[in-house]
């Protein structure tokens, strides 16, 4: 019985070490290949570490100017703050209306054109009952790739400098997020509870009404509040473009070199986020 | 006496402040194969913890292998390294493969540079090898842990528990989770072990009949006090009533 | 043979009259709800004739982006590229800083509050600090160029990442961690084989949808100097080029799609 114990033990060493060479092997073709890929990249982006060390006391300058922060300077950034409040609100408020029929168009099973009876069969076969479907996830994707600031320039292009360009900035990008979202959401519910409405002979609608929707509240709610949290912390920098918020001071104070009513400004936002951090993760508790 | 405890009493604070353990006093000679006997919540496991200071005491000494057991960490580790532990529910890394979740056991050997690239020198292998030989696992050894069933992963943990080379291994329910036979196969294991190793042993189990069939010495615990500690061979009804219905009033989980 | 529906029609009726008992909480709140709305709409000039007035000459906007300059291409291909090497350098600074800061905010792997509470709030406040403001810091610091760029979006993403990974790590099962502790190995051994192990599916996947997320993020870095094709959009808008601003969103548009149809294939394989 040892000798065949001993055997065992041997031959699953050497196995062992057989793993070990194929790891080493397979461990060496990824490093080199990443490794690869990080140098080209860091020589593209021209990475130079020393530069960071060199503008060390540029940065250090900078720091200490911020020091102390002037807090009196919070009470003339109460308006930026509201105001990024504001636009946070009304841009997910907005998002979220123009994310409810987009969703249903951009979710295979609820998309408008396979309810219509006569165009099932024809159309199916080409693939096109799907046509509504694919535009609507083309369209979401084109504002989810666009970011809210790109947006929010053109907007304050066309309307004008304030917060309302910023809104619709905001409005625009996150129905694109809330909307493919929510279509995944629709895509995903449980069957068994549409097959059952279905079987009482419910129409479509009826169905999408009562079986679909229902189901994909309490996920949609979820994600529209961290939509909120995320709109509040780009809302704060839409003051660079002249879109309105908090990030229009903190761009003036360093502009006049004002840096420590900047210090302000960073705190405000930090306690900002912060704070709707805070608010938005109690409330989705409360909502699931 | 490889480990010996000595008035040990452990009370959980809080509202109705439980007392888990209350002056248990238990000698374990070296190499013996000791089964602690009770229903669930009697203390089993806190006594367990309590020897390596996974919970600490209220009160009272542990002593293992000359040793007494402290919260100070450098002597913490060097207990914990003696002392070995296979848990119900099996506790190995699923994601890591069999050899490495029982190459783990060898960590306390080693310092933390060498693990940071998660290699072991060729002694250690041998080691984690040879343990896993001896629980019949070794053809398993580059399987992912949790492709295992219940029985197997079970023995991986023993082997893991073997690999750190200790002079003591606590089983903690180690058969909970299996059904009788397998149940019975990882049993006759840990009494090996206990008889070819001499590796003390202590096996906490709620099944009347598996202490009958594997346990030369029997500690009954109840409601955190040892009320009986002999030979099985004297595990009278009574005894056994004594264990496991005196407190029906509370409303315990019972077995048998 | 019992009839249901007067037991039906009774629980309806008993719901009911607990609503009535919170009507007067809701009216309460509802009202307050739409007062703040209506004062929020207000405040940023979310008004009818705005609205109005505004949308068309939106519209007006895209309509003068059609047909987009296809020649236009040639010369943004490469600051467009660009903006993905300085979201890949992003996400690996912000791996590098935010995987330590997030092992030492974890709960079950640092035992003293105090460090993890500096460890999570210097976290959230790398976090809170937007990429552009860094952009800018770091552009003052060391110059123009992708650079600080890359650095700008590593430190905010490293207040993302550290918070993702921290919570990730506290979340393993508890088992195989004590498992290893009572063998008596060390913390970071412990850290090493019973934590990482189990969370690794999850830090591939954050990073991957952080470095899609980064890609769109980098591409206004440009707007303050901090590189990518930001500031060849940024100076599109401002002289009206929208043709060519067409051509630089497409361009944006179609990276992002493959980026994004690139990490699917990828986490599907890893699981």
């Amino acid at each position: 019985m040892t000798m065949t114990f001993e055997r065992d033990v041997a031959a699953t060493l050497q196995t062992e070490a057989a793993h070990r060479r194929h790891r080493f092997v397979k461990g060496l073709g990824w490093g080199v290949l990443v490794g690869g890929v990080l140098w080209f990249t860091a020589n593209q982006i021209g990475m130079n570490p020393l530069a960071l060390i060199k503008g060390a006391d540029h940065m250090w300058d900078f720091l200490t100017r911020m020091f102390p922060p002037d807090l009196s300077y919070i009470f003339f950034l109460g308006r930026g703050l509201v105001e990024t409040i504001q636009i946070a609100v009304w841009g997910t408020l907005l998002a979220v209306a123009f994310s409810i029929p987009m969703s249903l168009l951009a979710a295979r099973n609820t998309t408008p054109l396979i309810m219509l009876p006569w165009f099932t069969e024809t159309w199916q076969r080409f693939g096109l009952h799907l046509l509504v479907f694919h535009l609507t996830r083309l369209f979401l994707n084109m504002l989810r790739g666009v970011n809210e600031l790109i947006f929010a320039l053109i907007f304050v292009s066309a309307v004008g400098l304030g917060p309302f360009a910023g809104v619709l900035a905001i409005a625009l990008h996150a129905t694109g997020m809330l909307a493919k979202f929510c279509g995944e959401e629709i895509e995903g519910v449980d069957q068994g509870q549409v097959e059952a409405l279905q079987a009482t002979g419910a129409s479509k609608m009826q169905v999408i009404l009562f079986a679909v929707i229902p189901q994909v509240i309490p996920a949609f709610i979820s994600y529209s509040i961290f939509r909120f949290d995320v709109s509040i912390r780009s809302a704060t920098v839409l003051g660079l473009v002249g879109a309105g918020g908090l990030g229009f001071s903190l761009i003036k104070t360093m502009k006049l070199f004002q840096y420590h009513q900047t210090a302000t400004c960073i705190l405000a936002i930090f306690l900002l986020v912060g704070a709707s951090d805070w608010v938005c993760s109690k409330w989705r508790v409360k909502v699931i | 006496m490889m480990v010996s405890l000595q008035d040990v009493s452990k009370t959980y604070a809080g509202a109705g402040a439980t007392e888990a353990l209350r002056n248990v006093s238990i000698d374990v000679r070296e190499g013996e194969f000791l089964v602690i006997l009770g229903p669930s919540g009697a203390g089993k496991s806190t006594l367990m913890r309590c020897i390596n200071r996974l919970v600490e005491p209220t009160s009272g000494r542990i002593i293992v292998d000359g040793r007494e057991v402290t919260s100070r960490r450098r002597e913490l580790r060097a207990v914990r390294r003696q002392v070995g532990m296979v848990f119900q529910q099996f506790n190995l890394v699923k994601r890591l493969s069999v050899l490495m979740n029982v190459l783990s056991g060898r960590l306390a050997y080693h310092v933390f540079w060498r693990s940071l690239v998660y290699s072991f020198d060729e002694a250690d292998k041998r080691i984690a090898i040879e343990c896993l030989a001896r629980v019949n696992m070794e053809h398993k050894a580059f399987q992912r842990a949790d492709k295992l069933s219940g029985g197997e992963q079970q023995r991986v943990a023993i082997a893991r528990a073997l690999a750190q080379q200790p002079k003591v291994i606590l089983a903690d329910e180690p058969v909970a989770s299996l059904d009788p036979k397998i149940a019975r196969q990882v049993l006759t294991y840990l009494k090996q072990i206990a008889g070819e190793l001499g590796i003390t042993v202590l096996c906490n189990l709620h099944q009347v009949e598996y202490a009958r069939e594997y346990a030369e010495r029997v500690v009954g615990l109840s409601r955190g006090a040892v009320v009986f500690d002999g030979p099985s061979g004297k595990l009278t009804d009574d005894i056994l009533q004594q264990i496991y219905y005196r407190d029906s009033e509370a409303g315990d989980d019972h077995d048998v | 043979m019992a009839d249901p529906v007067p037991a039906a029609q009774e629980d309806v009726f008993a719901s009911l009259v607990k609503r009535k008992k919170w009507r007067l909480h809701h009216i309460f709140f509802l009202a307050a709800g739409i007062g703040f709305l209506a004062w929020a709409a207000d405040g940023v000039n979310l008004r009818p004739r705005e609205l109005a007035s505004g949308i068309p000459k939106i519209a007006h906007y895209f309509v003068l982006m059609v047909p987009p300059k296809w020649g236009f291409a040639e010369m943004i291909w490469k600051p467009a590229i660009e903006t993905i090497y300085i979201a890949v350098w992003g996400n690996v600074i912000a791996s590098l800083i935010g995987l330590p800061l997030g092992v030492l905010a974890a709960r079950n792997i640092t035992r003293v509050a105090s460090v993890r509470f500096v460890a999570k709030t210097t976290l959230n406040l790398f976090r809170s600090i937007s990429e552009l403001i860094w952009a800018i810091f770091f552009v003052a610091a060391v110059g123009l160029g992708p650079f600080p760029g890359a650095v700008a979006l590593g430190m905010n993403y490293s207040g993302i990442l550290g918070r993702l990974y921290a919570e990730a790590m506290e979340n393993v099962d508890p088992g195989p961690v004590e498992a290893l502790q009572a063998t008596g190995a060390g913390r970071i051994q412990v850290i090493l084989f019973a934590i990482f192990p189990q969370v690794l599916p999850q830090f591939v996947t954050y990073m991957l949808y952080w470095f899609e997320v980064g890609v769109r993020s980098a591409t206004v870095l440009g707007m303050v100097g901090a590189g990518g094709i930001g500031f060849e959009l940024v100076t599109t808008i401002k002289l009206f080029e929208f043709r060519e601003t067409a051509v630089i969103l497409l361009v944006i548009f179609g990276m992002v799609t493959i980026i994004d149809y690139a990490s699917t294939l990828i986490r599907s394989r890893i699981y």
